[in-house]
């Protein structure tokens, strides 16, 4: 089974953006992270805290409500997937 | 709004004489040059065509921010009035003569605003008690205004570009070439020729300018005309009188945009320390580009830069009523925001405008 950073990767390609995209979402969602350290976490140089996790699990998610869709990337308090 | 805010940039206004002054205090950099030419813009729109900038308080202005002053300084001209510089550093003026910018602009300098801005916070008083006290010395923090246009833009790569010219020895010219809306052009040129040559390198598709954008490498032809490469570009420069060429690749957050090109008439005519000027160019204006947007004329950047910071700051205010209310850290007043707005099926902005309307947090997680 994938793990929570690999579900992080796996929806920022299935949703088509670059990491800068995803940065932008991340940061208008309440992130304090550059894009280097956003770059390094989904490359896992990097382990990100809980609340970048959460705030990065945020952005793609509610991308994919906004495109119709279920939000496929777990939250760190959701027991199905225990953040690492 | 915090008071841990970043404060780099202050700009007063006093409308003390017949134009509006600005006094400047802190830097001038690439997150804040836009503020400064958001209010010149906006003075400039409500009539005002003579403007006067006091750089007393500079303590920092990189080729962004001399764009701006480059800017105003023709729309002032071209408007009838003028831009007035006062207390400019010596190295911001060096930069200006350089650039030969300086002679458009009327420089002076005055004792009295100088001694005005001896304290950040004092200056407030003493501004405003000159003028008619509503309108004198309003100041206006750099998170108010981002818009960044592209006249700016420009307007600070073209500088990049003179400067390069001025610095890199043995450059006959310089140009930024830059990919917007699809295509290669040309946004900054320090002579027709290396236009021309920029444009021989569009037409045949081939050319260091070209490779340096595409592959975000740097490519340095000594001689033309032993370069084997580009066999249908090579001629035409020859033609030209060009016979070395360097072009590094502008990069922002995620993949080269463009190149910085230097032309030389002369052979091997970039050493080290040329190459090394030329890097130092190219990142300035790389620099430039990922502050302003992968593609600044694309006015959704701007739209996506001013929505997402608004958002932000509603997250911000509410994660900050909820750790009041809830006693919690900033981490733990996110992660209740962010049950709250999962148990109501709605986005975390969402919820954060609701609990900033209702000016507190509901007692979420208290079952």
């Amino acid at each position: 089974m994938d793990d929570a950073l690999d579900q992080l990767e796996k929806a920022r390609r299935g949703l088509g953006l670059s990491v800068s995209d995803l940065w932008w979402l991340y940061f208008a969602v309440g992130g304090m992270s550059t894009e280097l350290e956003i770059e390094a976490i989904l490359y896992r140089a990097l382990i990100p805290t809980a609340t970048d996790h959460d705030m990065l699990a945020v952005a793609l998610n509610e991308r994919f409500s906004e495109l119709g869709g279920d939000h496929p990337v777990p939250y760190s308090d959701d027991d199905s997937h225990p953040h690492p | 709004m915090s008071d841990d805010s970043i404060e780099e940039l202050e700009i007063r206004i006093s409308f003390d004489s017949q134009r509006p002054t600005l006094y400047v205090v802190g830097d001038i950099d690439l997150v804040a040059a836009p503020s400064l030419a958001g209010v010149l813009h906006a003075l400039f729109d409500d009539g005002y065509h003579d403007l006067a900038v006091d750089l007393a308080g500079l303590t920092f202005m990189d080729a962004r921010g001399l764009g701006v002053l480059a800017e105003t300084a023709s729309r002032a001209i071209g408007a009838g009035g003028n831009l007035s510089i006062s207390n400019a550093p010596a190295f911001i003026r060096r930069m200006l003569d350089i650039t030969h910018l300086s002679d458009r602009m009327v420089f002076t300098t005055s004792v009295v605003s100088r001694s005005k801005l001896g304290r950040r916070h004092a200056a407030d008083e003493q501004l405003a008690s000159v003028g008619e006290p509503e309108a004198s010395a309003p100041m206006i923090s750099q998170h108010g205004l981002v818009r960044s246009s592209t006249d700016v833009v420009d307007a600070a790569l073209r500088l990049v570009t003179a400067l390069a010219g001025a610095t890199v020895g043995n450059a006959d010219g310089v140009s930024v070439t830059l990919e917007r809306h699809g295509r290669l052009m040309t946004v900054a040129a320090s002579n027709e020729a290396v236009s021309t040559m920029d444009r021989h390198q569009y037409e045949t598709g081939e050319g260091p300018c070209l490779d340096a954008k595409a592959t975000g490498r740097w490519f340095y032809i000594e001689s033309l005309a032993d370069e084997t490469r580009w066999p249908t570009f090579v001629p035409l420069a020859l033609d030209q009188g060009i016979h070395s060429i360097l072009s590094s690749p502008l990069v922002t957050q995620e993949r080269p945009h463009g190149a910085l090109n230097i032309y030389s008439a002369t052979k091997q005519a970039f050493g080290t320390h040329e190459q090394e000027l030329a890097a130092l160019f190219a990142d300035q204006a790389s620099q430039i580009l990922t502050t302003a947007g992968p593609d600044p004329t694309d006015e959704q950047s701007n739209e996506r830069f001013a929505t997402a910071l608004t958002a932000r700051q509603q997250i911000h205010q509410a994660q900050g009523v909820i750790m009041e209310s809830e006693h919690v850290n900033a981490d733990e007043a996110y992660g209740s925001l962010l049950r709250q707005a999962r148990a109501a099926g709605i986005t975390v902005l969402a919820r954060a405008c609701e609990i900033l309307r209702s000016g507190h947090s509901p007692d979420e997680g208290h079952t």
